[in-house]
C-alpha cells in the first residue's frame, strides 16, 4: 500500500540535542523503524517522557508527544492510555528519571498492568545535568557529585520489575539495532504493562569504552529460556558478570483497561437505572429526602 | 433567643450512640417538609467509636450558617459532650434533654443555673433495652421524644426513618418506627407540661439534601467530567468516593493513584488525550500538586483541581477548616504560571463552581483551582429541587475545547499566537494534529525553544488569556445597603456568617454592606473599587492567621487612596466564624465611626 508509513515518516524532523556517539540515537532509529513495521498510525500513537537526555526523545518522533515532569512519565502515560484506550502509548525515560525521582510510580503502573510500554534508556549517569551519579551508577565510580566514588550499590532494574509483577520484562542494547527493534516490537505488542531496560551508553560522562564494556558483558537469551518461569527470570536478573538480552519475563494477565471495561463500567451501567442524556436528573434523585 | 421558626439542635454522644444517623434522619425529615436545613458534624479523631456530635439548624426561612448557639441540646453521653463544649456553645436559656441514667453527676456538668432550668431526663438506653434487647435504638427513641417535646414534624420523621432503613428487612423498619413512637409515648406519659417551646413552620415542597463535596462532584458530572484521578485525603475524599461510584455509569474512568503527584500527572495525561479531567485534594496533597499545575500552565492543558482546604501547615487539622491556602493557590508552583482561582461560598455554590471551572479550563486551556474548604465540603444543606435550572445562580454554561479545523491542520501550530491567547488544541486520533506538548518553553509548533523572545512572547500569550477571562466573568455577592460607609470584604465559606451578621446589623440600625467575590484570581479590580469607593472602613474577616486575603487585596487596592481604613479580622483554630463574632466587629467599628463624627 502506498500510504504505508516509512521509518522517516515517524521522525519529527527536529535535530536531537544528544552528543555524538550517544546510545539514544540507536534506540530512536530502532523505535521509529519498529513503529513503521507495526504500521502504527501517528495520530493514534502517544510518546511520553519525563526529564533527562532520553526524555527529549518524544520531540524527535512524529506522534502525540509529551515531555512532562521529571519522574512522572508513568502516571501521565497512564492517564493518556485510560483516556484513549485504542491508542498505542509509549513511555520513555532514563535511569535517573525512572529509578530515582520516579521510582515510586513503577510498582503501581506494573501492578495495575496498564497497557503501556516503558523504555528506560539506562546509561548509568545523569547526562542532561552533565555527569552526576544515578541509581545505576556502579559502586565506587567517581562522578561530579560523588567525588570520592559512588557510595551506593547499583539498582537492578530487571530484578525490581520482576518483583513488581510487571507482565513483560526485557532488556536490549541500543548498540544492537536489530535486537533492539525486535524487543521494541515485542514489548509494544504485549498487552499490559511492559518494561524494557535499554542499555544506552553515555560516552561523554561514562567514557568512550562504554560500548565495548557492554559488548563484553552481554549474552543473548535463546529459546531455552521460558519467560513465564519467574524463578528462571530472577536467576537471569541476578547474573553478576553477564547482562542477558532478550525477553526475560512475560506473564500476560488482564490489563487495567480490560478490568475497568468488564468489571467496573459494565457493572456500574447495569446498576444504573438509565444512561440517557438526562443522567443528571437520575443523579439528583439520590439527594431527595 | 428561642425563636419558634428557627431552631438549632445539638446532639452529642459516643460514636456508637448513633448521633450522626439521628442528625441525618432529622435533616431528611426537615428537608422533606421543605425546611431550610444546615447540618454540621464534628467527630473525634478516632477512626471508629470515640465521640461525635451534630448540629442541625432548621427553619422555614433561609439559613446560611449552622447557628452560633444551640437552642436544644440533646446529650446521649455527657462524657462525650465534654469534648465539644468549646465548639458547641449553648444559649443562655438552652433546653437540655439527656439520659436520666448518665453516669456523670449533675454537678460535674458545665451548665449555668439558667441552663439547668429546663432539663428533660429520659431513660433512652433503658427504653431501648426494653424494646429491642440492646441500646442500639436509643437514638431513634430520642428522636421520637424530642419530636413530641418540641413539636417537630412527626410524620416526616417516620418517613425519614423508613427511608434510612429501606435496604434493611421490614422487621428493622418496624422496630425503628416502634422506637420513634416509644419515645413520643414516654414523653406523653411522664411529663405533665412541656409547652415551653414548640417549633412552628410553614410546610413546603421537599428540598434536596446535599453535602458540599457531593455538590462539587455532581457539578463536575454536569459539566461533562470524563476522567478523574485522585488520592484519598481528608476532607476532600468524599468527592472521589462519590465519583468512583457514579462516573463509571457514564462510561467515565476514576483511578485511585499512588500519590498526589501521580494524580495530577494522570489527569494531565487525560486532558492531553482530549478528556475533561479533574482531581480533588486537601492540605499536603495540594502542595504536592503544585509542580503539576506549573506544567498544566506551560502545556496549556485544561484541568480542574479542587482544594478542600483544611487547617495547616503540614498535617495540621485534617477535620477542621481554614482559608489559608489562598496565596498558594494563586502563586504556588515556580515560574509565572497561569491558573484561575475560584471560591465557592456554600454547598450549592460548589456545584456552580465545578461547572464554571470546567468552562474556564476548557475554554482558556489552563488549570482552574476551586478553593473550597472543610466547612463547605463536609456540611449538609438543604437546597432547592430546581436549583440546576435556577436562572439566578450565576454561570451554568458548558464548553468543549476548541479543536483545529482543516485549515489549522495544514500546518498545525498547537500554540499559535492568537488574539485571545487561546490556540486550537488537537488530541489523539486527529490526523495532522500531532505535536509535542511539554513543560519546556516552546515555539508555536510546540518545539523546544529557549530563545529570549520566544519565552517573552509565549509568557505574554499565556497571560493574555486573563484579559479575556476578566471580561467574561463577573460574579460577586453583595449584601446590605449600597451607600453604607462600613463594609466587609470576605471570601469563600465566610460568606454565611457575614451574610447573617449584615442582616442583623442593619436590623439594629447599623448601616453596613458586604462583598463576597467568587472569582479570586485573576483579580477583577472594578467591583472592588466600586465597593470601597464610598466606604470609610472595610473589615476583612478571614480564617487565616497570616491575613492572606487582606495581603492579597492590598496588592491590588490602595485603600488609603479612597480614604478607606482597613480592619483585619483574622481567626485561626479550625472553627468557622460565628455570626456574633462578625457582628461584634461591625458594632465596634460602627461605634468608633459614630464617635469620630
Amino acid at each position: 500500500m502506498s500510504d504505508k508509513l516509512k521509518t522517516a515518516d515517524y521522525k519529527s524532523g527536529l535535530k536531537p540535542i544528544w552528543c555524538p556517539g550517544c546510545g539514544d540515537y540507536g534506540f530512536l532509529n530502532a523505535l521509529t523503524s519498529a513503529f513503521a513495521e507495526l504500521e502504527l498510525k501517528t495520530e493514534d500513537l502517544a510518546v511520553c517522557s519525563g526529564i533527562g537526555c532520553s526524555s527529549r526523545l518524544p520531540g524527535y518522533v512524529k506522534a502525540y508527544s509529551f515531555n512532562g515532569i521529571h519522574g512522572r512519565v508513568l502516571p501521565f502515560a497512564s492517564g493518556v492510555k485510560m483516556s484513549s484506550q485504542e491508542s498505542t502509548v509509549v513511555a520513555i525515560g532514563g535511569d535517573g528519571d525512572g529509578f530515582s525521582i520516579g521510582a515510586g510510580h513503577i510498582g503501581h503502573a506494573a501492578r495495575k498492568n496498564i497497557d503501556i510500554t516503558y523504555f528506560v534508556l539506562d546509561n548509568n549517569i545523569y547526562g542532561l545535568t552533565k555527569g552526576q551519579a544515578s541509581p545505576t551508577t556502579p559502586l565506587g565510580v567517581k562522578t561530579k557529585t560523588t567525588f570520592y566514588g559512588n557510595m551506593g550499590t547499583t539498582l537492578n532494574p530487571v530484578r525490581m520489575l520482576i518483583a513488581y509483577n510487571a507482565s513483560f520484562v526485557a532488556r536490549t542494547f541500543s548498540g544492537d539495532p536489530k535486537h533492539c527493534k525486535k524487543i521494541i516490537k515485542e514489548a509494544i505488542q504485549h498487552k499490559g504493562f511492559s518494561f524494557v531496560e535499554v542499555l544506552s551508553p553515555c560516552i561523554t560522562f561514562r567514557g568512550k569504552d562504554q560500548y565495548q564494556l557492554i559488548r563484553d558483558r552481554i549474552i543473548y537469551l535463546n529459546d531455552d529460556h521460558d519467560p513465564s518461569d519467574e524463578v528462571a527470570a530472577f536467576d537471569i536478573a541476578n547474573y553478576e558478570k553477564n547482562l542477558a538480552l532478550g525477553t526475560i519475563y512475560k506473564k500476560p494477565r488482564p490489563t487495567y483497561g480490560e478490568i475497568i471495561k468488564e468489571k467496573v463500567i459494565k457493572k456500574a451501567q447495569a446498576d444504573c437505572t438509565s444512561n440517557d442524556p438526562k443522567h443528571i436528573d437520575n443523579l439528583l434523585a439520590m439527594f431527595k429526602p | 433567643m428561642l425563636n419558634n421558626r428557627n431552631i438549632v439542635i445539638g446532639i452529642a454522644g459516643s460514636g456508637g450512640d448513633g448521633v450522626i444517623s439521628a442528625g441525618e434522619i432529622l435533616v431528611n425529615a426537615a428537608s422533606s417538609e421543605g425546611l431550610f436545613v444546615f447540618m454540621l458534624k464534628s467527630i473525634g479523631p478516632q477512626i471508629r467509636g470515640g465521640e461525635s456530635s451534630v448540629r442541625v439548624r432548621m427553619s422555614d426561612m433561609p439559613v446560611s450558617t449552622q447557628g452560633d448557639r444551640v437552642d436544644i441540646l440533646v446529650v446521649l453521653s455527657w462524657k462525650d459532650f465534654m469534648r465539644f463544649k468549646s465548639e458547641m456553645l449553648l444559649e443562655k436559656k438552652v433546653i437540655i434533654v439527656s439520659d436520666v441514667n448518665d453516669p456523670m453527676p449533675d454537678e460535674d456538668i458545665p451548665l449555668t443555673e439558667a441552663q439547668r432550668e429546663l432539663w428533660y431526663k429520659i431513660p433512652f438506653a433503658e427504653l431501648s433495652k426494653d424494646l429491642t434487647g440492646t441500646t442500639q435504638a436509643k437514638n431513634v427513641i430520642m428522636l421520637g421524644a424530642i419530636s413530641e417535646l418540641f413539636s417537630l414534624p412527626k410524620e416526616a420523621l417516620q418517613r425519614s426513618v423508613k427511608k434510612k432503613f429501606k435496604h434493611k428487612d421490614q422487621s428493622v423498619i418496624d422496630s425503628n418506627i416502634t422506637a420513634l413512637k416509644a419515645g413520643e409515648e414516654y414523653v406523653k406519659n411522664n411529663f405533665n407540661t412541656y409547652d415551653s417551646f414548640s417549633f412552628e413552620y410553614e410546610p413546603r415542597g421537599p428540598r434536596l439534601v446535599m453535602r458540599g463535596n457531593e455538590a462539587m462532584a455532581l457539578g463536575a458530572m454536569y459539566a461533562g467530567l470524563e476522567y478523574y484521578a485522585g488520592y484519598p485525603i481528608t476532607p476532600s475524599t468524599e468527592i472521589m468516593e462519590w465519583i468512583s461510584k457514579y462516573l463509571p455509569q457514564k462510561g467515565g474512568i476514576c483511578m485511585q493513584m499512588e500519590d498526589e503527584l501521580a494524580a495530577i500527572n494522570a489527569i494531565m495525561g487525560a486532558s492531553f488525550a482530549g478528556k475533561k479531567a479533574m482531581t480533588a485534594t486537601s492540605g499536603p496533597g495540594i502542595s504536592l500538586m503544585n509542580e503539576g499545575l506549573g506544567l498544566a500552565s506551560m502545556a496549556e492543558l485544561p484541568l480542574v483541581v479542587v482544594n478542600v482546604q483544611r487547617g495547616g501547615p503540614s498535617t495540621g487539622l485534617p477535620t477542621k477548616t481554614e482559608q489559608s491556602d489562598l496565596m498558594q493557590a494563586i502563586w504556588g508552583s515556580h515560574g509565572d504560571s497561569t491558573r484561575v482561582v475560584i471560591a465557592p461560598a456554600d454547598v450549592e455554590d460548589c456545584f456552580d463552581c465545578a461547572v464554571l471551572a470546567f468552562y474556564i479550563a476548557e475554554k482558556y486551556q489552563m488549570p482552574v483551582i476551586i478553593l473550597s474548604d472543610q466547612f463547605i465540603g463536609q456540611r449538609t444543606e438543604s437546597i432547592s429541587r430546581g436549583f440546576i435550572s435556577s436562572p439566578d445562580r450565576g454561570f451554568r454554561l458548558l464548553y468543549n475545547r476548541d479543536t483545529p479545523n482543516e485549515e489549522d491542520l495544514k500546518d498545525f501550530k498547537r500554540f499559535k499566537y492568537t488574539e485571545t491567547g487561546v490556540s486550537p488544541m488537537s488530541y489523539l486520533g486527529i490526523k495532522g494534529g500531532e505535536y509535542l506538548g511539554s513543560g519546556i518553553e516552546h515555539d508555536e509548533y510546540g518545539n523546544p525553544d529557549s530563545n529570549v523572545l520566544t519565552h517573552q512572547t509565549m509568557t505574554e500569550k499565556r497571560w493574555k488569556k486573563f484579559d479575556h477571562i476578566k471580561k467574561e466573568f463577573r460574579f460577586e455577592r453583595f449584601y446590605g445597603p449600597k451607600d453604607a460607609k462600613l463594609g466587609i470584604i470576605a471570601w469563600g465559606s465566610t460568606k454565611g456568617a457575614v451574610k447573617e451578621a449584615i442582616a442583623k446589623a442593619n436590623d439594629m440600625g447599623i448601616s453596613v454592606a458586604a462583598m463576597i467575590p467568587q472569582l479570586i484570581f485573576p483579580f477583577l479590580i472594578d467591583p472592588f473599587k466600586e465597593f470601597i469607593e464610598h466606604k470609610d472602613m472595610i473589615i476583612i474577616p478571614e480564617l487565616s492567621y497570616a491575613g492572606q486575603f487582606r495581603r492579597y487585596l492590598r496588592g491590588f487596592l490602595r485603600f488609603s487612596q479612597y480614604n478607606c481604613k482597613v480592619k483585619p479580622f483574622r481567626k485561626t483554630g479550625g472553627a468557622p466564624f460565628m455570626v456574633e463574632e462578625i457582628l461584634d466587629q461591625i458594632t465596634t467599628e460602627w461605634e468608633k465611626m459614630e464617635a469620630s463624627k
